[in-house]
């Protein structure tokens, strides 16, 4: 079904929206004011602004550590202030101040996150499993990089999940490099959606440069889902243009190619997008210039509200550690 | 009162608080033929959706009850033996046990992390372990070792019903032991040592199967020495006021534990009674645990893991 003009600016904005939350927290670590580190995700928000912008409010996102979910969470409809607040180690961070850079808001279907690649597949496998005994339709979109799927646990999880036809999406961000290794060096095949066979499931690759071919077919995955139908892997071909972590080298023993880096910042996934909308008509010059303002004040925003909200009362910290 | 076995304990456990709460179900390997017998019989009654087999995938199992406890449910993961759990040590320790702190207590995570501990079928290395003092060790994980069929029961009840991630262990050795529990509904409530036999001259602290042979040598020195056996129940929360208290009426302690005798259960408890009780002691602590060593198979297993009598001399010790 195609979508309307609104949802297609739903879609670009919540684009600029993820690239300038990413800019603020670069900056906010290069000024010191990020207190933990920051793996930015510039040049993949596509797949997360596709996968999730359009999902109910109660299916449940599991996102990866690019950009620390932020193009995911905030297409969730998560609250930015709560994201950036915790990067701040304020009292109003999501977590409390208490995680540092893991985002949680279980009113969106956002449950969490932690910092051992590879743990999403269980995990995601287990809300999935809760969300088929519920009944309600209701799906999980699972996020991994290429890095994770090295991981043992997608094959416990992927299998499972097809077995027991769960409502699960395994989005993977493959943008070709696990922090410094090449994917070359990695994985012995071209397309991690070639697993999906193994499994039993649909599996497609599609170009996550293109929020449009991401939402389409992240959208047929969770119709699929919602249906009963089981399972599948959607492998979006992206790239990110910074280094895995703020501050490192991009490359290390195996050097990019300057004009590899060119190349995809060419088809830059906002780029191609906005040339789209303009071409189409469904959005002016003056449109996005008056988005692009409105997204800055909400950075703007959002990064004072982080620098004028409190420290946490290092008191939380016995009382967090077990439900009552 | 009635008799019943340890095992059928646990599996009364999970039977009435399957009935009691749909949201409890059980997952792990062969959960529904029940190797050890705990959940032998609930698929007839509760159906293969509450009583779930899986394949040889412990993260899956670990990571299935986990996802589902944030999501609404309430599960206990069998891992079979309890040494299998170091396989998803991942989802156990570093997702489960923390997720709640992590997130500022905006998620529960109210699951069961279900295995059997323990020697006594020489059956080697990864399948004989008392792993308990690394998840004591861990925080956010409550940790439950039960020594009787009344506390098997009640604890389990407990655990089901916990908000937070509770590792439950059980002991090869503890499976057809008989005792008495109410006919009526009860729980053990977390955090209450129970004292097993009261006692004058020495303190033994013991867990699990620790406390079933402390007892027999606590009955065969009867008329030489009086013991006192305290057993925690739970490692985390432990209630050391009940020990300090036994310990502060007899002035000499042995800690009887099976795990590793390095950094191990023992090693903590003996050091809080240090903290909290120095000047009551009127003899240097003795500790007994497993040696330093995997647990060996075959004929070497007693070698490695501690017997009565190590438990006698460490009495005589301390009261000599």
């Amino acid at each position: 079904m195609a979508l309307k003009k609104e949802q297609l600016v739903k879609l670009y904005t919540n684009m600029v929206r993820a690239r300038k939350a990413d800019e603020t927290m670069v900056k906010g670590l290069q000024e010191g004011k990020v207190v933990s580190f920051y793996h930015s995700g510039q040049g993949e928000e596509a797949v997360g602004v596709g996968g999730c912008t359009f999902l109910n409010e109660d299916d449940y996102v599991y996102a990866q550590h690019r950009g620390h979910g932020i193009a995911h969470i905030l297409a969730k409809g998560a609250s930015l202030k709560g994201f950036i607040a915790e990067h701040y180690g304020k009292a109003t961070g999501a977590s409390g101040g208490i995680a540092g850079f893991h985002f949680v808001e279980p009113e969106r279907g956002i449950l969490g996150g932690a910092g051992t690649i590879g743990w999403t597949f269980p995990v995601a496998l287990g809300s999935a499993l809760a969300l088929k005994k519920r009944g309600k339709a209701q799906v999980v979109v699972a996020f991994f990089g290429d890095g994770a799927s090295n991981r043992g646990t997608l094959h416990e999880a992927m299998n499972l999940a097809s077995v027991w036809k769960l409502p699960v999406v395994w989005v993977c961000h493959n943008n070709l490099y696990a922090q410094f290794m090449p994917i070359r060096d990695a994985y012995a095949k071209e397309d991690i959606a070639d697993l999906a066979a193994g499994y039993g499931m649909p599996g497609v690759v599609v170009d996550g440069q293109d929020v449009i071919a991401v939402h389409e077919a992240v959208q047929a995955a969770v119709e699929r889902a919602r249906a009963g139908d089981g399972p599948s892997l959607i492998e979006c071909k992206t790239y990110r243009y910074r280094a895995h972590s703020e501050g490192a080298d991009i490359a290390h023993y195996a050097p990019r190619d300057p004009e590899e880096i060119e190349a995809w910042k060419k088809r830059d996934p906002i780029k191609l997008f906005q040339e789209k909308l303009l071409e189409q008509g469904v959005l002016t010059e003056a449109d996005i210039e008056r988005i692009d303002k409105e997204v800055t004040s909400e950075m703007e925003d959002v990064e004072r509200f982080a620098i004028e909200s409190p420290l946490p009362d290092p008191s939380i910290l016995e009382k967090a550690l077990y439900a009552d | 009162m009635r008799e019943i076995r340890f095992i059928q304990a646990i599996n009364e456990a999970l039977a009435e608080e399957m009935e009691r709460d749909e949201t409890v179900f059980i997952i792990g390997e062969d959960v529904q033929s029940g190797v050890f017998g705990a959940s032998r019989g609930l698929v007839e009654k509760f159906g293969p959706e509450r009583v779930m087999d899986t394949p040889l995938s412990e993260t899956a199992v670990a990571g299935s009850a986990f996802g589902a406890a944030m999501a609404g449910y309430r599960p206990i993961a069998d891992f079979m033996f309890a040494d299998f759990m170091f396989i998803a040590a991942n989802e156990i320790m570093n997702n489960a046990a923390k997720w709640h702190f992590i997130h500022g207590g905006r998620v529960n995570v109210p699951v069961v992390f279900f295995g059997n501990i323990g020697g006594g079928a020489r059956v080697g290395p990864e399948h004989s372990q008392c792993p308990e003092t690394i998840f004591m060790h861990t925080p956010g994980l409550k940790v439950a070792l039960p020594s009787t069929p009344y506390d098997a029961k009640g604890l389990l009840k407990t655990a089901i019903r916990d908000n937070n991630p509770v590792v439950y262990f059980y002991h090869k050795r503890l499976l057809g032991i008989p005792g008495d529990i109410p006919e009526e509904e009860y729980t053990v409530p977390f955090g209450v040592a129970d004292v097993k036999r009261e006692g004058k001259d020495v303190t033994v602290v013991a867990t699990s199967n620790m406390v079933q042979l402390s007892l027999q040598v606590a009955g065969e020195l009867d008329g030489k020495v009086s013991v006192e056996v305290v057993d925690p129940r739970t490692l985390e929360p432990l209630d050391i006021d009940t020990i300090v208290k036994s310990v502060q009426k007899t002035g000499r302690v042995v800690i009887v534990d099976e795990d590793t005798l390095r950094c191990s259960v023992s090693a903590e408890i003996g050091m809080q009674i240090m903290e909290r009780a120095f000047d009551s002691l009127d003899a240097p602590i003795k500790r007994v645990g497993a040696a330093n060593l995997p647990i060996a198979g075959g004929y070497m297993e007693q070698y490695v893991l501690p017997q009565p009598k190590d438990i006698v001399e460490a009495i005589e010790a301390v009261t000599g």
